[in-house]
């Protein structure tokens, strides 16, 4: 019957055979004595009658015959069978490692350290097991055992991980998605209110606090979307050769109107040239969007500066402000989806917290990088690094 | 005519403070929203409301933890620290008893909102 142990060990002793030593019974024991001294390989020999085991004779229980008074001559030319052990243990080749093992190390102390013989489970000879070779195995089993338990736990532990991080995800995910929402069903039955009233400039204010609501929504779902097919690898890429230069000048007037009407100055500095690099322009006007309209947000006086570089054969935007910074200790968190602020359930400002897991995700599909300066207090400085030149790109204009 | 009862409302949402200001206002309610933790503490002990609507996710101090910080003000003046969030609300039932806070409503449910609040200020709907 076949039953895991503790261990799990189920290996069966058929193949850890060292030997397949073995005399007639009728042999003399002399010529056993030669095929001992003449190798030192063979610790032990099977007797073997008919294919069948009957006895062992081990190296040191014979040459502790022979040695002894008068031994050669009162021995030598006896058939081995009458020095033999004949009652030696024997374990069919199907046996389980630890049983035999256990069965071993129940004979009398003298003899623990005999070889094992191993049949066929028809009973016919198939070979010798050292116990030394035995507990070795067993113990190195037992440590890959540990092992594997190790880890399986700690993949376990992993596992475990990701579910939090995914259940997290969808509460987040679930709470962006139903804020606008409840925004919307509150403006719409204080919108019927104001119908009731027949105040007109009161719906048309309510309108267009819904329209703002609705279309923040929209951008958070436009948001998720993009972040899943990124994730799912399904985000398609067409590389063209653009006016980079041209491009951030215009990313520029946009951060303008976003800063307001606070004390924020938006500059450009590039080359007096323009800068042509084949990328995917769709891809990158959403990278640097994202980082500037995050600078001007996050800035409330001072400037937020889009810088253009060229390094060796690399093209390197920088979006610089002067906001409040990001404390060394959350930086590492900026890229993860919703890791906005330390505390998932809290956001530090407006926003999903996605736009910068999604333009870290957009720059590595561009072949780019964004890497991150940052002071708490002074300001912080994304800087995204494209190589100039993409193969199969094609010919384009902005 | 008795004085209004006084409901203070905290989020961090501009929109959120806006509806559930324009909603729940009437002649017998007063809202007061305030769109910050900071202040909150002091805010509670001079405004003396008779409830406090408190949204859950906002920055740095999340409301769950602000209702441990404002509860013991509350509880002098007997008034009651509701949540008032987009949550779940399996998981808004379960902060308001482990805050021991009076109860829980979800944002977007207008009808809920206005039972629940006149409830707590015992007011005839």
């Amino acid at each position: 019957m076949q039953t895991v142990n503790a261990q799990g060990n189920v290996l069966p002793v058929g193949e850890l055979i060292i030997s397949n030593e073995q005399a007639t019974p009728q042999t003399v024991v002399n010529k056993v004595a030669e095929r001992f001294f003449s190798t030192t390989d063979v610790d032990a020999i099977a007797v073997v009658e008919d294919n069948e085991p009957v006895g062992l004779i081990t190296r040191t229980k014979l040459l502790f015959t022979l040695f002894r008074r008068f031994g050669f001559e009162l021995y030598g030319k006896y058939p081995i069978i009458a020095i033999a052990e004949t009652t030696p243990l024997i374990v069919p080749e199907n046996e389980r490692l630890d049983i035999v093992i256990d069965k071993a190390l129940e004979r009398q102390p003298q003899d623990i350290y005999d070889e094992i013989i191993v049949t066929t489970p028809g009973g016919a000879y198939k070979g010798l097991l050292s116990v030394k070779q035995l507990v070795i195995q067993q113990s190195n089993s037992l440590a890959s055992n540990i092992l594997q338990k190790e880890m399986a736990s700690a993949r376990a532990r992993e596992l475990e991980k990701i579910n939090q991080v995914k259940s997290q995800f969808l509460a987040n995910v679930t709470h962006e998605l139903r804020s606008p929402v409840n925004a919307i069903i509150g403006l719409a039955e204080l919108l019927r209110m104001s119908a009731e009233k027949g105040s007109i400039e009161q719906i048309k204010e309510r309108l267009s606090f819904m329209i703002s609501s609705a279309t923040n929504l929209r951008a958070i779902i436009t948001n998720i979307l993009d972040l899943s097919k990124l994730e799912a690898g399904k985000m398609e890429v067409s590389f063209l050769e653009i006016n980079a230069t041209a491009l951030i000048s215009e990313i520029a007037e946009t951060t303008r109107i976003l800063a307001g009407k606070k004390p924020v100055t938006v500059k450009v500095e590039a080359p007096p040239l323009p800068i042509m690099i084949s990328t995917d322009p769709v891809k990158l006007r959403q990278i640097i969007m994202n980082l500037a309209s995050n600078a001007a947000k996050f800035t409330e006086q001072g400037e937020v500066t889009l810088s253009l570089s060229i390094i060796g054969s690399r093209l390197e935007i920088a979006v610089a402000d002067t906001g409040i910074g990001i404390k060394e200790q959350d930086i590492d968190k900026l890229f993860i989806a919703f890791g906005q602020v330390e505390d998932a359930k809290t956001k530090q400002h407006e926003g999903t917290g996605l736009g910068l897991t999604i333009s870290k995700n957009l720059a590595e599909l561009i072949n780019g990088s964004i890497t991150i300066r940052s002071a708490y207090g002074k300001g912080t400085t994304f800087v995204v690094s494209l190589p100039l030149q993409n193969n199969n790109a094609g010919q384009g204009e902005l | 005519m008795q004085s209004k009862k006084k409901v203070l409302v905290v989020d961090d949402d501009e929109m959120h403070l806006y509806t559930t200001k324009e909603l729940l206002q009437n002649d017998f309610i007063e809202v007061i929203t305030h769109k910050n933790w900071l202040g909150v503490t002091n805010r509670v002990r001079d405004l003396q409301p008779d409830l406090v609507l408190l949204d859950i996710n906002m920055p740095a101090l999340s409301g769950d933890k602000l209702a441990a910080i404002i509860k013991p003000y509350c509880e002098t003046m007997k008034t009651p620290i509701v949540f008032h969030s987009s949550n779940d609300e399996d998981s808004l039932r379960d902060l308001a008893k482990t805050h021991g806070v009076q109860g829980y409503i979800c944002k977007g449910n207008v009808g809920d909102l206005r039972s629940k609040v006149n409830r707590y200020l015992k007011l005839q709907a």
